[in-house]
């Protein structure tokens, strides 16, 4: 074909510059929490562990990340069988006013997350949950949820209803008919949904914000908090932790479902 | 002779008592109102956000009493009337939807080719290597990413000791409005790439090959072929880019340093630095119909694109 390495050169020269765009804060935070001095300079003042020392012995550090931990917990435990059961539902059956049903369930992605979170902030100051940690994890669920309801639906059109048939046809009741053909079906969609909704919970950062006090802070938040005052390498040693999270997230996903997933067209 | 019944594996008899409970609970006749039943923990749950917005809806009309510092018991649309002529409120807007306007077209001009070569490339891989690059920002968040960016172009970082060594005086390179466009640009990245290659996969790669046969060169073929069919992946991509681009909170308050605040950043100062609640109720319920009717209009024009969920039709 003609102009293949024109091609080539265009196509790579915006893949490489992307490239280090999505990398460079990574690496950079990364390199910065090995670092031996006391501020965050370049080239850094030679290697050492002491910030990891730092951040095991910061108790508040500890602490906003297993809140955090918790929080994305709670959101998990609650959005998979909510966004399984939906994704089904909206995959498998030809449910009446659908289309209304969609924009519904859609509102948590079309509503801006300063707007869900004050609404909720709103609500739960009505009902006088501020405070506690677990309506935090039932507000990540809500906001995420068509993520979980997406990655369902799309591994729910793989289902051929005819096997669901099939196992009728042997005599198995509803239930069991449920339990051993659909929900297999759906696994891989409900393991990605998981582990994203797990990932964004654990990062969720604004309403957070809105939802926690100064007792009950997320670890995004403390961070958050911190930077404001002034860049010191503590930081970038706990943010390293949410680096390993994501690459333990990446390599269970590639594992258990394969990222090529995300490729597929519907 | 027949094994008795107790000989059965437990699961067997467990699984027999949990149809019994559910014919009991759920009979047959009602099985048209099944799907129904299994939309409804998401329907709640999406109703708490139902009750937030007609709490703020509630809000937006009191306006805060000076005197007491408590929303007020009388209704009024002071607080639109304030929305629409007060000059800050039109600043931060306008420099909201210029800049998601700004990020969204560079943003869908980088994921393009990224995602074109992550679809096409015959190494298995190098679509590895892309996907995981893509992922591992996606899944750590906005503030370790802001900070990162801090780190970079705050006026000791890299890029400002990297000019010092060619003697170059530390440019002023954070707290700008580039510097919070470039932190969108970076953020929304993950969000276009994924929207689009599922679109991008779509496209057979014969059509392409079949352009060329017929004399197209590779610009012409992205242009009559590629792109055009790409449509939707387009549309679904530069939505989500776009509304998130527009509502974001933490890029603007961290690279933009308080000086380059959009609209979430008013919002968020309304009820926490004015404590004027009926304010920044007023202000989310109009962001929340600005990103409502973007969402709206463009699903009118050409569909849900790839955003749609359910039955593929």
């Amino acid at each position: 074909m003609k102009g293949d390495r024109s091609k080539a050169v265009t196509l790579w020269t915006f893949v490489i510059a992307a490239l280090v765009m999505l990398s460079a804060p990574t690496l950079v935070v990364l390199g910065a929490s090995f670092t031996a001095g006391n501020m965050i300079t370049f080239p850094p003042e030679g290697l050492s562990l002491k910030w990891y020392a730092a951040i095991a012995g910061a108790t508040d550090l500890r602490d906003a990340f297993l809140r955090s931990v918790i929080v994305a917990t709670i959101c998990t435990a609650i959005s998979i069988p909510t966004g399984t059961l939906a994704g089904i539902a909206l995959a498998k059956y030809r449910v009446r006013f659908v289309a209304g049903v969609q924009v519904y369930l859609l509102l948590p992605f079309t509503i801006p997350l300063i707007g869900s979170g004050i609404g909720l902030m709103l609500i739960f100051g009505k009902w006088g949950l501020l405070g506690q940690l677990w309506p935090v994890g039932v507000a990540c669920a809500v906001i995420n949820l068509p993520f979980m309801i997406w990655a369902v639906t799309a591994s729910a059109a793989s289902l051929d209803p005819d096997l669901e048939l099939a196992a009728a046809n042997c005599g198995a009741p509803p239930l069991s008919t449920f339990l051993a053909v659909t929900i297999p079906a759906v696994t891989p969609g409900i393991i990605t949904g998981a582990l994203l909704m797990f990932i964004l919970a654990l990062n969720e950062f604004l309403v957070s914000l809105l939802l926690v006090d100064a007792r009950i802070v997320t670890l995004p938040v403390q961070i958050y908090n911190s930077i404001r005052s002034i860049i010191t390498p503590d930081l970038a040693a706990i943010s390293v932790v949410f680096i390993a999270v994501a690459a333990i997230a990446i390599a269970l996903l590639d594992w258990l479902v394969g990222l090529d997933i995300f490729l597929k067209s519907k | 002779m027949r094994p008795s019944r107790t000989s059965y594996p437990l699961s067997w008899r467990l699984m027999d008592a949990l149809e019994a409970v559910a014919a009991a609970v759920w009979p047959r006749s009602f099985s048209a109102a099944v799907p129904w039943l299994m939309l409804l923990p998401a329907v709640v749950l999406v109703g708490l956000l139902v009750l937030g917005l007609w709490d703020m809806a509630d809000g937006s009309f009191r306006t805060l009493d000076t005197a007491t510092f408590l929303p007020s018991d009388d209704y009024s649309l002071t607080n639109y009337h304030r929305a629409f002529t007060e000059k800050l409120f039109f600043t931060v807007a306008s420099r909201s939807l210029i800049g998601s306007l700004i990020v969204t077209a560079v943003t869908l001009i980088f994921a393009f080719p990224y995602s074109y070569v992550m679809v096409r490339t015959r190494s298995a891989a190098l679509r590895k290597f892309l996907l995981i690059a893509l992922f591992l920002p996606f899944f750590i968040g906005q503030v370790v990413r802001a900070y990162g960016w801090l780190i970079i172009l705050g006026s000791q970082g890299m890029v400002n000791e990297a000019l010092g060594l060619v003697g170059v005086a530390p440019i002023r390179l954070l707290y700008n409005y580039p510097a919070v466009l470039f932190g969108l640009v970076q953020y929304m990245l993950p969000f276009a790439v994924l929207m689009l290659a599922p679109a991008l996969t779509a496209i057979p790669e014969e059509m392409e090959a079949a352009a060329g046969s017929l004399g197209a060169n590779w610009v012409r073929t992205f242009i009559h072929v590629v792109l055009p069919l790409a449509k939707p992946g387009f549309i679904g991509a530069g939505l989500v880019v776009m509304t998130l681009s527009l509502t974001d909170f933490a890029i603007p308050a961290i690279l933009g340093g308080g000086s380059q605040d959009f609209i979430a950043n008013a919002i968020y100062d309304q009820f926490f630095r004015t404590s004027d609640q009926g304010m920044g109720a007023t202000l989310a319920l109009l962001l929340v119909a600005v990103g409502s009717i973007m969402v709206g209009v463009v699903f009118a024009l050409f569909g849900a694109g790839t955003l749609a969920m359910g039955r593929s039709k």
